[in-house]
């Protein structure tokens, strides 16, 4: 027996030494759980709300958005002062000659020029200086085909960024068609230079022009066509003028540029360390990136805080960047960030005080917690009427009240919104035609909706009923369109009646015109689509019984695994399906593009020229009101004409923290945080004290009826800011997970 | 005997074949695209196309060979040959900067985690869960067997029946349930643990107990089973006949060979103890690798499923091959 007690005791020692040599260090000044686990802290390669906001803290770009404004006020970070010019391009083809007109003049276009001058105080964490050059080459990275950066869009804004990207390509698949000898770690060297060659000089110069002298090559590279605009003669327009002062030519006017300059993506790199983890494959010629550049023995950053421990789903934590140039307005010394996935236990983990703010809170009884604190603001009723007719925002109103567990809960509206998609194609999948091809039979369907059951039965935490897709008040000068009224607007049983009549006359219509007969219960039955976790079936089931209830059709509720529903969606294999979007810069093109024709996220397969061509319009628009009248035409047309979907609820972010212990936290409908303005206090504080939005005007109230509070912060966001158009930072596409 | 290990390990390599090409086409076959986001914005198709190409998700048979090459050591072996390796080292000095990381068995980058490689991530999570399943069982052992033998010295006793009642619960109890109320109980009520994560001892108590639980029952109840045949046996009869002492009797001679049949539980048990729980991990936040086995699929993260499936699988061979060495050890009639 005692033989076999030896291995128990050496297991036990081992374990002893496993744990003595495991040592966390002690707690950060600041600790919140993250939206989830970080995938990337490449900004180039990231899309993830958890990586964006993680960005945020360890990177900074030329500008940044202030998130304690209405307005979201773009501000001076790596660049202390920029001006934008206009010029009129003349348009040069492939050859290098003028692009003619049919009058036989040369052609011109509109661009805009950004020249950015860096402050000369702003480091990396390493010292050494942020240069304009540290940009040029983070955004080149944007542009390569071989960074596969997923907002290669907002890299295609600069002046022959799309060429350059375009030609990146045809260069590799020209490589790649080369015979194995030819292919080797030299060649695809050179392959590279030749393709900065191409971004920095474009393809007017000397050298570039002896490589595509041969026409077989030319065509190759797609540059055959002599009369195709080819906006690669001087090479991509981005230019490090000298070390503080940074050139950009935007390829058309875009009132958003500020904004998306101010987006975690186009954050700088630091080239010195990042290029030693990109190398050629000799095979495909392409440039492969290794992630290990960002793991904290390597990385440096030039944002406020810098990377000194990433444990896989362990935790992360930053500490101040002592060469940051603004230190002056951290308030904390250090940032940690625990992977704690459970939401229960999320809950636990603020309740024991190990963490101070929880970003999304998920638990089941959320809409209980949001109940309680609605009923301690009853309780001090008077008080918080005051406070919000003097239009203070939900967490300064906390402030006001006594300390009290209850007021750890917030509801707050973010940018994005829930839908029901439906399948705009002639035929189904299965061959059947598809009974939503006909655009009144989705307006009906959206009429049916019953969305004042499903935020209120259903999602519980009082989020705003949606009639267009872009949230109301989300975006400095743009109002949406008021959408379809649906039968829950009724004030009335009468009135409701009379709006379900409307909507199943429009149906029975359409039905006719289809041949289908004129019995909305010998429409074919109705599927929803929706992925299993998530409550979505709950949400699923309210909108299935309206339509059952007021149109008089059949339905079927489909649940599938998350993998498979996208799969269903790609291919368009559903009636109708959910959906949510989330948008990423401040503008309504963030949410409208997602319906152009052909886009990679029109799941609908929805297809308008007309609303194609006010989008092309509103793009190539100079005057910024002219502009959003122009988008707001064109959210009409799918708001209350053709109905690709049918908006259900605009979402709210749900967070946890005690508002007298911490600020730094914004309430902003946008929904960007900046962490590293966060500032933790040992004895509650009261208001003014903390960093929050300013008091304004108080908005009119969200006809839910309900508990205005949810609303009170988004509406008309920005009518009272500076007319600067389209302020608005911006964050993420984390879909609702 | 010896010969026994030597054919068993020279078995290993071609039991992870069948287990690699079983479940790389299962993998391969479940629905959605390891490059495409579940919800929310897709990735432009070019920039799907560029990756497929970079991670070599064009074809199946690619992937296969591709992966089974780094995966073996076969491109380590290669690259070391070819001076590849060496020139790398070589013009990393010249720059004056480290070599970057090179791993003999180079299990892939991972599709979701992009800054990570399954190396690294299974490198940090395997030596949490076997320490925490190590100690599980330890403690199952100790609980388990000492229960048993209550149990079969007194079968039907208060002390057997309430061990019965116990272990039932063990066993029927899913351990989301058991670690929850742990965590409530002592964590939140009586806040004498910390609630969860990893790192100093006492964040290890709680997570063991709620791991051991199901482990202890079964060692609880093989014991008093073989613990009651064992003390009908005739060697016992003959042992208490030369007046050994009670404790002699039970814990030297019938123990001994009651517990055979736990031992080759513990081959198995440690294995799924030591590559994590999912359940256990989440509730008490500890950075185990049982979540990959989740996740990866989940994301249909193909790297990572395939570096878990093939760890774990020679990890199960290698605990099994080890138990059939202790029988003979502690059996001396098992050659």
């Amino acid at each position: 027996m005692t033989r076999l007690l030896v291995p128990l005791f050496a297991l036990v020692l081992l374990l002893g030494v496993v744990i003595g040599l495991d040592r966390s260090p002690p707690r950060a000044d600041f600790v919140f759980i993250n939206a989830s686990d970080v995938n990337t802290l490449d900004p180039q390669r990231m899309s993830w709300m958890q990586d964006l906001r993680a960005t945020r803290i360890l990177f900074e770009g030329l500008v940044q958005t202030d998130i304690f404004s209405w307005g979201f006020d773009v501000q001076p970070a790596v660049a202390e002062r920029w001006e934008i010019r206009r010029v009129e391009e003349p348009l040069v083809n492939a050859m290098g000659g003028p692009v003619l007109n049919e009058r036989g003049q040369q052609r011109t276009a509109t661009r805009e020029v950004y020249t950015f001058y860096l402050r000369d105080n702003a480091k990396w964490s390493n010292g050494s200086p942020v240069t304009a050059g540290d940009f040029v080459y983070a955004w080149r990275r944007g542009m390569l085909p071989d960074t596969a950066s997923p907002y290669m869009k907002f890299f295609e804004l600069v002046r022959g960024a799309a060429q350059f990207h375009q030609l990146r390509q045809a260069m590799l698949t020209e490589y790649q068609a080369r015979p194995a000898a030819e292919r080797n770690r030299a060649a695809a060297e050179a392959l590279f230079a030749e393709t900065i060659d191409a971004f920095e000089h474009g393809l007017s110069g000397e050298a570039a022009r002896a490589r595509i002298a041969d026409p077989v090559r030319r065509e190759r590279l797609g540059l055959d066509d002599e009369n195709s605009p080819w906006l690669l003669d001087n090479g991509v327009g981005m230019r490090a003028i000298d070390d503080r002062t940074l050139e950009i030519t935007v390829y058309r006017p875009t009132p958003y540029f500020l904004d998306i300059c101010a987006f975690g993506t186009m954050y700088p790199v630091y080239e010195p360390v990042v290029s030693r983890f990109e190398e050629p494959n000799p095979e495909t010629g392409t440039l492969v990136i290794l992630g290990a550049w960002t793991k904290p023995e390597h990385i440096v950053s030039n944002g406020p805080f810098e990377l000194k421990l990433w444990r896989f789903r362990r935790d992360m934590r930053f500490e101040q960047n002592p060469h940051y140039w603004n230190r002056e307005a951290l308030k904390i010394q250090s940032i940690e960030t625990p992977s704690i996935e459970d939401s229960n236990a999320q809950v636990l983990a603020f309740q024991t005080g190990r963490i101070d703010w929880m970003s999304n809170v998920e638990v089941a009884y959320r809409g209980a917690m949001w109940e309680a604190k609605k009923a301690y603001y009853e309780e001090h009723r008077d008080l918080v009427e005051e406070l919000r007719a003097k239009g203070y925002d939900q967490f300064e109103i906390d402030r006001h009240l006594p300390p009290d567990p209850r007021l750890h809960i917030h509801v707050i509206p973010a940018f994005g919104s829930y839908f029901y998609n439906f399948n705009c194609n002639d035929k189904l999948n299965d061959g059947r035609d598809n009974p939503f091809r006909d655009a009144r039979v989705r307006r009906a369907f959206s009429m049916a909706i019953d969305r004042k059951a499903i935020v209120r039965d259903v999602r519980r935490i009082d989020e705003r009923k949606a009639y267009s897709l872009t949230p109301p008040g989300s975006v400095a000068g743009y109002e949406p369109p008021r959408g379809l009224r649906s039968i829950c607007d009724a004030a009335t049983p009468e009135e409701r009646r009379e709006i379900a009549d409307e909507a199943r006359s429009l149906l029975i219509e359409a039905m006719r015109d289809m041949g289908m007969g004129s019995d909305p219960s010998r429409f074919p039955t109705v599927e929803l689509l929706f992925n299993q976790e998530g409550g979505h079936d709950l949400i699923a089931q309210v909108v299935a019984s309206s339509w059952e209830t007021n149109l008089g059709v059949s339905t079927r509720l489909v649940a599938k695994d998350l993998q498979v529903f996208r799969d269903d969606l790609k291919n368009q294999n559903f009636m109708t399906a959910r959906a949510g979007w989330y948008g990423d810069y401040g503008d309504p093109s963030t949410f409208l593009g997602i319906n152009r024709t052909g886009d990679g996220n029109n799941d609908r397969n929805y297809s308008n020229p007309e609303y194609d061509a006010l989008l092309d319009k509103a793009a190539i628009e100079a005057d910024p009101v002219r502009r959003m009248e122009l988008l707001h035409e064109a959210e009409r047309i799918i708001m209350e004409d053709d109905l690709p979907m049918a908006p259900v609820f605009h979402y709210s972010n749900v967070y946890m923290f005690d508002p007298h212990r911490l600020s730094g936290i914004t309430s902003h409908p946008r929904s960007v945080q900046n962490p590293f303005l966060a500032q933790v206090f040992d004895e509650p504080i009261g208001p003014g004290v903390a960093r929050a939005l300013p008091p304004r005007a108080p908005t009119p109230q969200n006809d839910n009826g309900e508990d205005p509070d949810s609303t009170a912060a988004p509406a008309k966001a920005g009518k009272d800011s500076p007319a600067a158009p389209a302020q608005a930072g911006t964050d993420s596409r984390n879909p609702s997970r | 005997m010896m010969s026994t290990i030597l054919r068993r390990l020279a078995q290993l390599p071609f039991i992870l074949l069948v287990i690699y090409t079983l479940t790389l086409t299962l993998a391969w076959a479940v629905p959605g695209d390891p490059l495409e986001n579940p919800e929310g914005r897709q990735p432009p198709a070019e920039v799907q196309e560029a990756m497929r190409a970079q991670y070599n998700l064009d074809s199946f048979w690619s992937f296969y060979f591709s992966y089974l090459k780094s995966a073996t050591g076969v491109q380590y072996l290669s690259d070391l040959a070819s001076g590849e390796i060496r020139r790398e080292a070589e013009s990393a000095r010249e720059v004056g900067v480290a070599p970057r990381e090179r791993y003999i068995f180079d299990l892939g980058p991972s599709l979701q985690y992009r800054d990570w490689r399954v190396n690294e991530m299974i490198g940090s999570s395997l030596p949490v869960s076997a320490t925490l399943g190590i100690a599980a069982i330890i403690l199952a052992l100790f609980i388990g067997i000492g229960a048993g033998v209550i149990g079969a010295v007194k079968p039907n006793s208060f002390l057997d029946i309430s061990t019965l009642v116990i272990a039932l619960i063990g066993i029927s109890l899913p351990s989301f349930v058991i670690g929850t109320v742990l965590l409530l109980l002592f964590g939140v009520l009586i806040p004498i643990f910390p609630t969860g994560g990893w790192g100093s001892p006492s964040q290890m108590i709680l997570p063991t107990v709620a791991l051991s639980f199901p482990f202890a029952a079964y060692i609880a109840r093989l014991t008093r089973m073989g613990m009651i045949d064992a003390l009908g046996a005739d060697y016992i009869r003959t042992a208490r006949a030369k007046g050994l002492s009670e404790n002699k009797v039970l814990f030297k001679h019938a123990l001994k060979n009651a517990f055979l049949p736990v031992l080759s539980f513990l081959g198995p048990a440690t294995a799924l103890a030591m590559t994590g729980s999912f359940v256990v991990e989440r509730v008490f936040f500890v950075p185990g690798i049982g979540q990959h086995f989740v996740n990866a699929v989940r994301n249909k993260d193909l790297f990572m499923i395939m570096g878990v499936v093939l760890v774990f699988s020679t990890l199960l061979i290698l605990l099994n091959l080890l138990v059939d060495i202790l029988y003979a050890f502690v059996d001396p009639r098992i050659q």
